[in-house]
């Protein structure tokens, strides 16, 4: 038994207990093997799902089975494991924030079997949310099971994250930057490290298992000035896709909600739309990592008219998939958008400038993917970087970042918050490291309590008042029932000044009569980010904690202004 | 040397509940095992220095300074004594001549002290009223005295005082004290004494020093029954 205590808690390692970075980069390979394994199983099931259903693809019945696909996912995750629709990646963001990156452990497999059997049977969806949420769940649990804290429990959170999306991208660099940039928000050696660790250790699992591979191969540009100006120009099509798909998806969101039917048939109702459109268009369905390799390799060979089509036809079915309730994510559409963005802005090019001899639109598809990414994300190093790995495009770089940053400063003029953070901006859950929230949410109403304030009853004459005054330290006195000790009201220190001096009301007034009764209260569980809310809103300097009736002590500017600072102090340290 | 959570709450100036936030967060250095917390003293000054926090042990409960009440009247009084006769035929004189009988006070001090309570006088008057004086200096004798003094004067013959109420002063109590709060102390439980108009009779018989004292000690015992109440 003692063996397994001591086991469990290897913070107390006498190794570990020097210094807890060791610890951490111990548990960070440890998590960044077991998302990278997470996110190689997903990948094969959809190879296996998609080559075997690959043979039904010339039915006239197809369109249905991406109907069937998203509605079993969505009864999956309603009946069975009982978890919200969705991405699922604002939940990640908003426990780290919250709970200290507390995360269940079925997250770890659900998502997996959910988007599996939407993009598999032909959904418009990516599979990196559902490795994101499995390997950040897993780097939840592997810290639980550890006893580590809080802060550790977030780095593994990120680990988890990093790895799976290195693993699946086998891009190590871009694991890494989309897990600070996106899921941890902190830009501080103690989260970089372990994360750039599990990365790695993702990225290599996956090449263990998988092969060395560059997922879509390694092209060389001859890249001119010319062709670096005109990557501006893609950089506001894809701002405009971009916000055209953030648009899409929230207005299906509110159309499919008006639908009065179960979750599962609305979600068969947006696969069976998707699976229409696939009829006509193959491009859109799946998670369509294949397209494009084609399109990066200009073997696409669609007319201006067709190309184009297609991204809107891509954009709506990815609308269609996921605002009706299909499982996965956004990453994989965005990169199919972006490369059909690209080839179009190509094809666009060549026809209004013939006599130029633009780069093919392999290049173009690539600035597409990265712009697409950085708008739908707002995160444009994880856009640079991940387009930079995947497809081994050094050379591209320049026009990399420019199409990134420019898409991402036009696409937050329109939609300021992200995809991602959409929702947790809506409901003022977007809590990063920091901030004003987060140092409030943080903090909790009995941390703040005073508890030396003297009570008085209601039935007291003034002249005992007067000898109390003479004993208590502060302003505001709680009135209590004598017999139930309800609290009735306060008593402030103003409000009996002008008579304080005057000794003909000593025995004539009584406390019951000057008591303040609509007195605003808190409760102990408040969030203390409301009760200042309260405090600023009523121009109040204190207010009393009451629970069940009973008062309980009292919440002043003063103390809050004296914890907050302890509190950011301890939370906001630059190293 | 091993702290308690309550102590590094204490040393932190912060609640438990807070320390044990902080400890789950896992933003301060100690380590919960599963039968308490390990606490490395060094580690965790060192650590509140870095993020610039207030960081002081609790004093022991044995070498904490203990909050002396202040000093009482019938101690005060005890140690400036009673002086009778003083002669003087007006304000100044009268305080001169009590100050130059004040035994415990050296001869150099003896000027000052006139001085500083010649100067208060002239702000306002310290005659309260029913023939009584309060003489005092305007700021405490911090590193003069170490104890509060009241030294009570009989003057020979009443003399005008300009006090509040216009009546010729009898009897002075000059009151040196260390601090001012020691200083508000008495003369606030002075001025209770004086309030009693069976007080300032028994003042007008010239009484000697025992029955004065005992006097006093009944106010005292009054004060601390009001005190426990």
């Amino acid at each position: 038994m003692r063996i397994l205590r001591w086991w469990r808690y290897p913070g107390n390692w006498p190794i570990f207990r020097f210094d807890d970075r060791l610890l951490l980069i111990l548990m960070a390979v440890i998590v960044g093997i077991f998302s990278g394994l997470s996110s190689v199983v997903l990948n094969r099931s959809l190879l296996i799902m998609s080559e075997w259903l690959h043979r039904y693809q010339h039915f006239w019945w197809f369109f249905a089975l991406p109907a069937a696909g998203a509605a079993l996912s969505s009864l999956f995750l309603e009946k069975v494991v009982r978890e919200g629709a969705g991405h699922g990646v604002p939940e990640v963001i908003y426990s780290v924030s919250r709970y200290g990156g507390l995360l269940r452990l079925r997250s770890s497999v659900t998502r997996l079997v959910s988007s599996c059997l939407t993009i598999g049977s032909g959904g418009s969806a990516g599979p990196e949310a559902p490795v994101v949420i499995s390997g950040a769940a897993i780097g939840s649990n592997i810290a639980k099971y550890f006893s580590l804290n809080d802060r550790q429990r977030v780095a593994l959170v990120g680990c988890g994250a990093g790895g799976a999306i290195a693993s699946i991208f086998n891009a190590p660099i871009a694991g890494m930057v989309f897990a600070v940039e996106v899921i941890v928000g902190e830009w501080k050696s103690v989260n970089i490290v372990p994360i750039a660790i599990a990365s790695v250790a993702g990225a290599e699992i996956c090449r263990l298992l998988q092969g060395n591979q560059i997922p879509f191969g390694h092209h060389v540009f001859k890249i001119d000035f010319l062709n670096i100006v005109a990557s501006l120009g893609l950089a506001v099509l894809s701002a405009a896709a971009t916000i055209l798909q953030t648009r899409m998806l929230r207005s299906m969101h509110t159309i499919s909600h008006k639908v009065p039917a179960p979750m599962w048939v609305r979600a068969a109702i947006g696969g069976c739309m998707v699976g229409i459109i696939g009829l006509y268009l193959p491009v859109v369905l799946g998670e369509g990592y294949h397209w494009t390799e084609i399109l990066i390799e200009g073997r696409y060979g669609q007319i201006l008219t067709i190309v184009a089509l297609a991204s809107f036809a891509k954009i709506a079915a990815t609308a269609l998939t996921l605002g009706w309730g299909g499982s996965g994510g956004i990453f994989a559409p965005c990169l199919v958008i972006g490369s059909l963005v690209g080839v179009t802005y190509h094809h666009l090019l060549v026809l209004f400038w013939p006599s130029i001899s633009w780069v093919n639109e392999g290049y173009y598809a690539l600035l597409g993917m990265a712009g697409l990414i950085s708008g739908m994300l707002q995160a444009p190093l994880t856009g640079i970087f991940l387009i930079v790995e995947i497809t081994g495009g050094w050379q591209v770089i320049v026009p990399l970042i420019i199409v990134s940053v420019v898409t991402t400063t036009i696409c937050h003029y329109f939609e300021p918050a992200s995809y991602y953070l959409k929702d947790l901006v809506d409901h003022g859950h977007l809590l990063r490291p920091g901030t004003d929230e987060r140092i409030l949410s943080d903090l909790n109403v009995t941390e703040l309590l005073e508890q030396d304030c003297v009570t008085v009853h209601p039935s007291m004459l003034l002249r005992d008042f007067v000898d109390i005054i003479k004993h208590s330290h502060r302003n505001y006195f709680p009135v209590e029932d004598e017999k139930t000790g309800d609290f009735l009201g306060i008593v402030h220190l103003d409000d009996i000044r002008p008579y304080l001096f005057d000794p003909v009301m000593y025995d004539t007034v009584f406390l019951g009569q000057i008591m303040r009764t609509q007195v605003e209260v808190v409760h102990p569980d408040d969030d203390v980010l409301d009760v200042v809310r309260k405090m600023d809103v009523k121009g109040l300097y204190s207010i009393p904690v009451v629970v069940n009736h009973k008062y309980l002590g009292l919440i002043s500017k003063a103390t809050i202004l004296d914890q907050y600072r302890k509190e950011l102090m301890v939370q906001c340290h630059l190293l | 040397m091993k702290l308690t959570i309550n102590e590094v709450a204490q040393s932190l100036r912060v609640p438990v509940s807070t320390v044990d936030r902080w400890i789950r967060q896992g933003r301060i250095p100690i380590q919960r095992t599963d039968n308490g917390y390990l606490v490395d003293e060094s580690t965790l000054e060192k650590w509140a220095k870095m993020y610039k926090l207030p960081f002081s042990l609790p004093k022991k409960a044995s070498d904490a300074k203990r909050q002396t009440p202040p000093d009482n009247l019938l101690p005060a009084m005890k140690r400036g004594g009673l002086l009778y006769n003083i002669k003087g035929d007006d304000r100044e004189t009268a305080l001169k001549n009590a100050v130059d009988n004040i035994h415990f006070l050296s001869d150099n001090i003896k000027d000052a002290m006139y001085q500083g309570l010649l100067e208060r006088e002239h702000l306002t008057s310290t005659g309260v009223g029913k023939g009584v004086a309060i003489p005092h200096p305007r700021t405490p004798l911090k590193d003069l005295i170490s104890n509060a003094i009241i030294a009570t004067c009989f003057l020979a013959v009443p003399v005008d005082f300009h006090a509040i109420d216009g009546r010729p002063v009898f009897v002075m109590f000059i009151l040196l004290s260390p601090s001012t709060k020691s200083h508000l102390h008495l003369l606030s439980r002075l001025s209770f004494c004086i309030r009693e108009n069976a007080f300032v009779d028994f003042l007008k018989t010239t009484p000697d020093s025992t029955t004065f004292f005992s006097k006093i000690a009944d106010f005292e015992n009054r004060f601390a029954i009001g005190d426990r109440n």
